[in-house]
């Protein structure tokens, strides 16, 4: 463990002195911000669920971004073949560059935590549905973080990464329209794919242990492939 | 300072390569390479570009595994007890491949920690690694602000952290000016005796002032391996061979 906490650190101070970080942050604190101004003066209801679906796209259009330098960047400078020779486990290395991302995202989800806090003190928001919808995005950023460090360990090029997780991405965010081309009883696979089919129950307030294990499940196998990827040389 | 690993399980060659090939696809890089290498010894490797130099380095440190055939450093299987045998290794790749982001003395600690310093003696070991390839004086300094000769040492430096029983350092003189070679040549053979160094070169008077043996390969094959005290001409046997 004490590998990881040293490949973390090092994690974050590579993430923390890009500025990607901080064109993602700003972009995302930006654009719900301002969405978030505008809904609370236009409909002067105590609830986030408008927000939280915006969040949705931003964090499936950002996070490809924060994710493609992962392997990327370190294959195209050579670095990987230092940490690949160092007597350390490849799945640190891989888990210590999901944790990272995902670390930046958990901090821009507890930055837009503000919004929720202005709703307490000027009314009275329903609560579950708000504890709710960040469970739900911190799940999904769990997701399209391995799922972006999966695309970032297939290539070099961290455009071709980060086009690739957008398109991965876009495509389970879309596996329901899919389905209704798929004869039963694969629809309901298919359906049960979709990204927006499990966020929509977090953030309605409903809570099943069904849709965390699917955001669970794909954020392990994508975890898993990765570390497979990396191994295999 | 090194973490502990069962020191004293080999009296026989520090590194053994038995019987090695690495395939890309269907095109074989190295070809049935066995080769020995004794505690304290330099061997120069030596061939053209593309002869499976660094492939051979690559599966020596870990970072490609072999198709058939076995590696083992300290004793140690570089598949089967990978952790182990890398303890033992000290690589510096030719591309000198370092975090650009980081200042010299920040990633010298990082790989010290890597390979399993506690943190009062990683910061013992880069002060001392520092002094003995010269880089005190730019532990401050941003890497990204270092020259090819400075990066050099940078990466000799990482190497070394953690006092390995072998270097291994692909084609080490690549790119820098005289006075960095000769620099280059002095520190690897002030070396010997004390640490066995594997390094790759295509240029026979390289091997020659630094090696006390060589290893010829050519097309993945490994042609010959010669005492340099052997050798009165390496050039002749060199195109003997080729």
């Amino acid at each position: 463990m004490s590998a990881l906490g040293v490949l973390c650190r090092k994690e974050l101070h590579a993430t923390f002195t890009s500025p990607i970080a901080y064109a993602v942050a700003a972009v995302f604190l930006l654009v719900t911000g301002y969405t978030f101004s505008l809904t609370l003066f236009f409909t002067k209801v105590a609830n986030l669920t408008y927000i939280f679906h915006q969040m949705y796209v931003l964090l499936i259009l950002l996070i490809p971004v924060l994710t493609m330098r992962a392997f990327a960047e370190e294959r195209r400078a050579d670095t990987l073949e230092l940490l690949l020779t160092a007597p350390v486990q490849e799945v640190w290395i891989v888990l210590a560059k999901f944790l990272a991302a995902l670390f930046l995202v958990a901090c821009l989800l507890a930055a837009s935590g503000a919004y929720a806090v202005v709703l307490g003190l000027y009314g009275e928001p329903d609560w579950a549905p708000i504890y709710g919808g960040y469970l739900a995005l911190f799940l999904l950023a769990c997701l399209l973080v391995s799922i972006g460090t999966l695309a970032s360990s297939l290539t070099e090029n961290q455009v071709v990464a980060a086009t690739c997780s957008l398109g991965a991405c876009l495509m389970l965010w879309f596996a329901d329209s899919a389905a209704y081309m798929v004869p039963a009883p694969l629809d309901a696979v298919v359906i049960n794919l979709s990204l927006i089919g499990h966020f929509s129950t977090f953030v309605s307030g409903s809570l099943f242990l069904s849709d965390a294990g699917y955001y669970l499940t794909l954020s392990l196998l994508a975890l898993f492939l990765t570390t497979r990827v990396v191994t295999d040389r | 300072m090194r973490p502990p690993t069962q020191p004293g399980r080999i009296d026989g060659p520090i590194v053994a390569i038995e019987g090695v090939s690495k395939l890309f696809g269907g095109v074989a890089a190295v070809r049935d390479v066995t080769l020995h290498v004794a505690r304290g010894e330099v061997l120069g490797v030596l061939g053209p570009n593309g002869s499976g130099k660094t492939t051979l380095l690559r599966m020596l440190t870990g970072f490609l595994s072999p198709t058939s055939g076995r590696l083992s450093v300290a004793g140690y299987d570089t598949e089967r007890q990978r952790m182990e045998a890398r303890r033992h290794i000290g690589y510096v790749p030719e591309s000198l491949p370092l975090y650009s982001h980081m200042r010299v003395r920040e990633f010298l600690t990082f790989m010290a920690r890597l390979r399993g310093l506690d943190p009062r003696a990683a910061e013992a070991a880069v002060a001392e690694v520092a002094a003995q390839v010269a880089l005190g004086a730019r532990l401050a300094a941003p890497i990204r602000t270092l020259s090819r000769g400075y990066r050099q040492r940078v990466a000799i430096a990482q190497a070394l952290v953690h006092e390995p029983d072998v270097l291994v350092l692909d084609e080490p003189t690549n790119g820098l000016d005289p006075r960095q070679i000769i620099e280059t040549r002095h520190f690897i053979r002030g070396l010997a005796g004390r640490r066995t160094v594997i390094m790759s070169s295509h240029i026979l008077g390289e091997v020659e002032k630094v090696a006390d043996r060589v290893a010829i390969l050519l097309e993945g094959r490994l042609l010959s391996v010669e005492a340099m005290a052997d050798t009165p001409d390496l050039e002749a046997l060199f195109l003997s061979l080729t």
